[in-house]
């Protein structure tokens, strides 16, 4: 018995490390990556990194706590919107506006989460809804303040920051950044908190965990990262427009961490960039993008409910398990 | 603000909240029936819109071409709604929540991208139908015949709705699978049936709703999460769930969005937020639905 203890808290020492080996080698082709491809391919690249930051941000919610927020959109179109007036309007230094994005984003989920937290299941879903829609029926409507259909259009990005590799270089910091911060917050004891809350909600309240709260202070982390999503864009597109906060951009995220898994720390990673290059592709040969999409979510939650890492992660663990009873 | 505006401003909300209480009392007997939210009830209303614009402009010749729509072009939503829930939705109940959300939400992708391919993305306008397409003076003031016909179909609907739940087999029968489904199941039931009758029944009126509504709005695509938007408003307000709860709460909602609309034009949906909101603080359940 201890014998096997011991195995097992050296192998999971080993596989850290090794898991350690593998990031730095995976993120030496995405250093490498501006001279490698064209500036085409490198704009999909930033999409893809900013889809990423947004879909993990919001699998701290789906996947680790079980919430199901179906409208992040309007919060991540409030960190756009913050960081594109701020420079517009005001002159802001660029830093401050994209710090400020997310800030606003997390005031904001602050704001909403108020309400929300109140409902659980499906209500709190609707609600999470209703109000991205407020959030977009504002920003759509409301001419003299965000430019309504409109948007808001040419904002001024510093000069270092304009070259598409310069971008990109800062994208993929500010992604590892967040994503060690995720990591961070799913292995605390306040993650750990949350994984329970999602296993069993009641359980988690009788050993004396104040849940309420608890989903509040998720519901602003998972703000803040879709802010750092929605400020990050706005400084790739120089533009904000109001359907930024319609569901169907909310929806994207939510498939993106469908579609790579949202069991699974390194899902919404896989989930985003396939999403994005799924999306350039098939827009390439055709207008009716939304009819494929519509057909991916269908056979997605009909067969590949574990999404694609769920479902590698459950061939390799079957494999695993042959290994270890033969051996 | 004078009395004859006054009642002008009650009538027009009631007749857009009876229009909207067809769609939503769809969405709330599915969900507290077979406990699944459809996203995709919009689109039902989108389709049914749709059909009446095509229907129109085909049976243009014939007289009383709209009131041929309203029999047929519901029924076309039905069978649709039928396909669907034997297809596709019928595999979807056991399943986790997120995953019942994101697949009715892949239909309402479909169902918009077929409309666009269909139909265009230009907005399309039905004309009113005889011989409701004139004013009726109501206290001194000008008000179209079709609204009130509007909000009389709406009643009419309510309490042929209420009736059948209250006094029917086939009412009793869906009270009860709402109830304790595995107990009726052991009585004999056909279950699964009764899903379907439900979500077919929910189907025509959503298609109903879009028919009818189509001479009073602009058809166009887009309309489908506007509608849902709204619905879940009524639902959260009244109760999810609740028959009398889609009832008041649309009457609620077509009230407050024909005063708002005096005050803030554009933004008259925000003071239905701020109304849900409110429900929500003090009674999270809805004004006619139960505490879980």
């Amino acid at each position: 018995m201890v014998i096997r203890t011991q195995r097992k808290e050296f192998m999971k020492r080993i596989r850290w490390s090794s898991s350690k080996i593998w990031l730095l080698i995976a993120l030496a082709p995405l250093i490498a990556l501006p001279f490698l491809i064209g500036e085409g391919f490198l704009s999909l690249a930033i999409e893809m990194l900013i889809m990423i930051i947004a879909a993990c941000g919001l699998n701290l919610m789906m996947g680790y706590s079980g919430m199901v927020n179906f409208g992040p959109a309007g919060l991540y179109a409030v960190g756009a919107y913050t960081t594109a007036l701020l420079l517009v309007k005001t002159g802001a230094p660029f830093g401050f506006a994209l710090i400020a994005g997310p800030v606003a984003a997390a005031i904001v989920g602050a704001i909403v989460g108020w309400f929300c937290v109140r409902l659980t299941h499906i209500y709190f879903a609707l609600l999470t809804l209703a109000f991205s829609q407020l959030i977009f029926t504002i920003a759509y409507e409301w001419y003299s303040f965000t430019g309504g259909d409109n948007g808001i259009v040419g904002i001024p990005v510093p000069d270092f920051l304009a070259p598409i590799d310069h971008y990109y270089y800062f994208t993929l910091a500010i992604t590892i950044v967040c994503l060690g911060l995720i990591w961070i917050i799913i292995h605390s004891p306040f993650g750990k908190t949350m994984q329970a809350y999602r296993e069993n909600p009641e359980r988690t309240e009788f050993i004396g965990i104040d849940t309420k709260r608890y989903r509040l202070k998720i519901f602003v982390l998972h703000s803040f990262f879709l802010g750092v999503a929605g400020s990050m864009y706005c400084g790739f597109n120089h533009n904000v427009f109001a359907n930024y906060a319609h569901w169907l951009k909310g929806t994207d995220f939510i498939i993106a961490c469908l579609l790579g898994g949202m069991y699974n720390f390194f899902g919404p990673v896989v989930g985003a960039a396939v999403y994005i290059f799924l999306e350039k592709l098939v827009m390439s040969y055709t207008e009716y993008w939304l009819f494929v999409l519509g057909f991916i979510i269908i056979l997605l939650s009909l067969f590949l409910s574990g999404g694609i890492v769920g479902f590698i992660a459950e061939k390799f663990s079957t494999i695993r398990v042959k290994y270890d009873t033969q051996g | 603000m004078s009395i004859e505006a006054l009642i002008m401003q009650v009538l027009s909300g009631l007749s857009t909240g009876m229009m909207i209480f067809l769609i939503a009392v769809g969405l709330c007997l599915i969900f507290g029936t077979v406990r699944v939210l459809n996203m995709a009830h919009g689109s039902m209303y989108m389709l049914g819109a749709f059909l009446c614009f095509w229907l129109t402009s085909i049976l243009s010749n014939i007289a009383g071409s709209f009131w041929w729509t309203v029999i047929l072009a519901p029924l076309g939503v039905a069978l649709f709604g039928l396909v669907l829930e034997v297809v596709l939705f019928r595999r979807l109940y056991p399943r986790e929540m997120i995953y019942q959300l994101i697949l009715t939400f892949g239909v309402i992708l479909l169902v918009s991208d077929t409309c666009k391919l269909l139909w265009g993305v230009e907005f399309h306008l039905v004309p009113y139908p005889r011989p409701l397409n004139k004013a009726v003076t109501i206290l001194g003031a000008l008000f179209p015949t079709y609204n009130i016909f509007l909000i009389i179909i709406g009643a009419l609907i309510f309490v042929g709705l209420w009736a059948l739940m209250r006094y029917t087999r086939l009412g009793r029968i869906i009270r009860a699978v709402t109830y304790n489904r595995e107990m009726v199941s052991a009585l004999g039931v056909n279950v699964p049936l009764t899903y379907t009758f439900v979500f077919v029944l929910a189907c025509w009126l959503a298609g109903l709703g879009g028919v009818l509504t189509a001479p009073v709005s602009a058809i166009t695509l887009g309309i489908d999460a506007t509608i849902l938007i709204e619905c879940f408003i009524i639902a959260v307000i009244g109760g999810l769930g609740s028959l009398t709860g889609a009832f008041i709460g649309a009457i609620i909602f077509g009230l407050v969005n024909s005063f708002g609309i005096l005050i803030a034009p554009r933004l008259a949906i925000c003071f239905n937020f701020i109304l849900m909101a409110v429900v929500l603080i003090i009674r999270p359940w809805g004004l006619m639905g139960k505490p879980e």
